[in-house]
């Protein structure tokens, strides 16, 4: 009788954690790369969400470590570290997919739950946070279509070659480019998502292109491709920007001196807060599912003055999450 | 004819050439002043590190400065920071980056000599640090350069890039003093063989320490450039002038073992460098195939332009 009532303690033990307290846990962020603003606006996003949750009791630590040359192994050694510091939880953008597995298993074992987003890793163990790069894709092009009903030539700007991201960006594009014979897609060069890198390699294409009607991008790299553009002496093709400050002013700009329109389309930087409320949530022992899918930042017309206005110079539109917000969220996906 | 061959820049040239041609095939001839303007523009950056980086090799074995990429972001963060903007800070600007990249040169050159590191891990452990500098002073932030300076950066005198302009002065002063000065002599003789050097009298530690210096000036002053050319710094803008800057020295012809050195080669890797992406891009290959073929075209490059000296 006495083990049965032991049992049952336990049972409710196990039950209970809905509401757990998760004051006292300690949540890691493992970021395999700060080298761009947009890594800096995340790790900005992180700090001012986690700190304000620790100050209200929701959690007890949330440290941000990042490695400094973007390499799988290194990150790996790094999550081991963490396993041994005891966190609770890795909030993770993976360097690799695949590559950090292992590490992430150890963790698994380790009973710490690993959530990753940005970059995911595709161990079964972990939760990754996506965001549906295939129809980011797929919306630049029907926003094209609406806008462009005679079609025309399209000059596609892909990320960092090589990554899932690009990959998935750049399928969802050719995809929908299917549905529309009217459009061709003409050149396609690699941005890396840098303005610079963007423009440079525009430049060098541009010469051999015909008249381009508009251009699919990937984020970061709108702005330089625009100065291609304007450097070649070129109309300037609708461009699809992304989210950043001197795209977004640069749309502003021109939309006053001859009303050029165009869309913009990124992930915001403070997914890395959304990651980390459901890491919160995993820790206080709700019921997640291992694939929360959220939306992706879309900037229209009648949106880019808010946009603007909230944006700090010189970095990208961004949107910090909130518990209520994810509690929000992860209810939907329910 | 022959005397032509056995220029080690020639094969650069030639490649430059042959790119050009097999891009306009595809453009026609109406777009053969648009893709040189590009590639005058976009050259004129790998020119400017290529020249402080051809300094370095020449030097010697195991001479190579892997902090260009980060000296660049460092400087033109810095610069822009400085000038917020503001109408008529351009010198300012310029000053802020010539003085960053004066002490990136300087202690670069302090930790291989004070501390006897080699120079690969002495420049690529300080990379580290210019790199935090500068994530630190500006969080990644892209300021807009100055207008006017903008305009300058993009713009064109008779028909030319400004920035190759620039680019193209500074060659001729790195010509003339390697040529006719003597510490282009000092230079290259250390390069030969820095004992002997040492033992003729020569002051080999100050051809070393300027050396050092004049890399990371001419870095400063090409990502002041590139951030004013590109509409702000960003933190990753110096990160393909790593391997850009090493690649248009060798395939200039300058040897990687040292002692020699060739400035008209980099302007011809430089563009060459440039045109060789355009064409493959204008061609349609995907990145991976594209970047096969880069490299085997860069080694081939290497092998006629080497492969010539040492029969030589």
């Amino acid at each position: 009788m006495k083990k049965l009532l032991l049992g049952a303690a336990c049972v409710a033990l196990s039950v209970a954690p809905a509401v757990a307290d998760t004051a006292s846990k300690k949540i890691a962020l493992s970021n395999n790369y700060a080298g761009n603003s947009w890594r800096q606006a995340m790790l900005q996003s992180w700090k001012t969400v986690t700190d304000q949750a620790i100050k209200d009791k929701k959690i007890g630590q949330a440290d941000a470590f990042t490695t400094s040359e973007n390499q799988a192994t290194e990150q790996a050694a790094q999550i081991q570290n963490m396993i041994l510091q005891g966190y609770d939880a890795i909030v993770l953008d993976a360097a690799s997919p695949t590559a950090l597995n292992g590490a992430v298993k150890e963790a698994c074992n380790a009973g710490i739950k690993v959530i990753s987003f940005d970059g995911i890793v595709t161990a079964p163990c972990a939760w990754r946070v996506v965001v549906d790069f295939q129809k980011w894709g797929r919306d630049e092009v029907d926003y094209l279509a609406k806008r462009l009903p005679d079609g025309g030539n399209l000059l596609e700007v892909r990320g960092l070659a090589g990554t899932s991201i690009d990959k998935e960006i750049s399928k969802g594009i050719h995809d929908e480019v299917q549905k529309y014979p009217k459009f061709k897609i003409v050149g396609s060069v690699h941005g890396n998502w840098a303005q610079d890198v963007a423009q440079k390699a525009v430049a060098g294409v541009l010469p051999s292109l015909p008249k381009i009607a508009g251009v699919v991008t990937q984020g970061g790299d709108g702005y330089g491709t625009a100065m291609a553009f304007k450097a070649a002496g070129r109309p300037e093709p609708i461009i699809i920007m992304g989210n950043r400050e001197d795209e977004l002013s640069w749309w502003k700009q021109e939309h006053a001196e001859n009303g050029y329109t165009t869309m913009s389309a990124s992930i915001a930087p403070g997914i890395a807060t959304l990651a980390f409320w459901v890491a919160q949530q995993i820790l206080d022992g709700k019921d997640v599912p291992k694939d929360v899918s959220v939306p992706f930042l879309t900037v229209t017309q009648d949106t880019l003055d808010n946009a603007l206005k909230t944006t700090p110079k010189g970095s990208v539109a961004n949107k910090n999450y909130t518990q209520a917000d994810v509690q929000a969220i992860l209810a939907k996906g329910k | 004819m022959p005397a032509l061959f056995s220029r080690a820049w020639i094969w650069s040239w030639l490649a430059t050439i042959v790119v050009f041609g097999l891009t306009l095939t595809l453009t026609g001839r109406n777009g053969a002043g648009g893709l040189a303007y590009a590639a005058l523009a976009f050259g004129a950056f790998s020119v400017i590190v290529g020249l402080g980086q051809m300094l370095v090799i020449t030097l010697g074995p195991g001479n190579v400065d892997l902090s260009i990429p980060a000296v660049m972001t460092l400087s033109g963060t810095l610069a822009l920071k400085a000038m917020d903007a503001a109408p008529g800070t351009a010198f300012l600007g310029l000053a802020v980056a010539l003085l960053a990249g004066l002490a990136t040169g300087l202690a670069n050159y302090i930790l291989i000599a004070a501390l006897r590191l080699p120079p690969i891990i002495a420049t690529l452990a300080a990379s580290l640090v210019y790199q935090s500098v500068a994530i630190w002073s500006n969080r990644g932030l892209r300021i807009k350069p100055p207008e006017a300076l903008a305009d300058f950066a993009t713009g064109r005198s008779l028909g030319v890039p400004n920035v190759a302009l620039v680019a193209l002065v500074l060659s001729v002063a790195v010509w003339i003093v390697l040529e006719r000065g003597a510490f282009g002599r000092w230079l290259l003789a250390s390069g030969q063989n820095m004992r002997a050097a040492r033992l003729a009298g020569m002051p080999v530690e100050r051809v070393r320490a300027t050396t050092y210096v004049t890399v990371a000036l001419f870095a400063g002053l090409g990502g002041y450039l590139l951030a004013s050319f590109s509409g702000g710094a960003s933190l990753d803008m110096g990160q393909e002038y790593l391997l850009t800057s090493i690649a248009v020295v060798v395939i200039g012809g300058t040897s990687i073992a040292g002692g020699h050195s060739n400035v008209p080669g980099i302007w011809g890797g430089a563009l060459f460098m440039f045109l060789v992406v355009s064409m493959l891009n204008s061609y349609g290959l995907g990145a991976g195939i594209r970047m096969v073929l880069t490299g085997l075209i860069i080694i081939g490059i290497v092998i006629a332009a080497n492969g010539r000296r040492a029969r030589r």
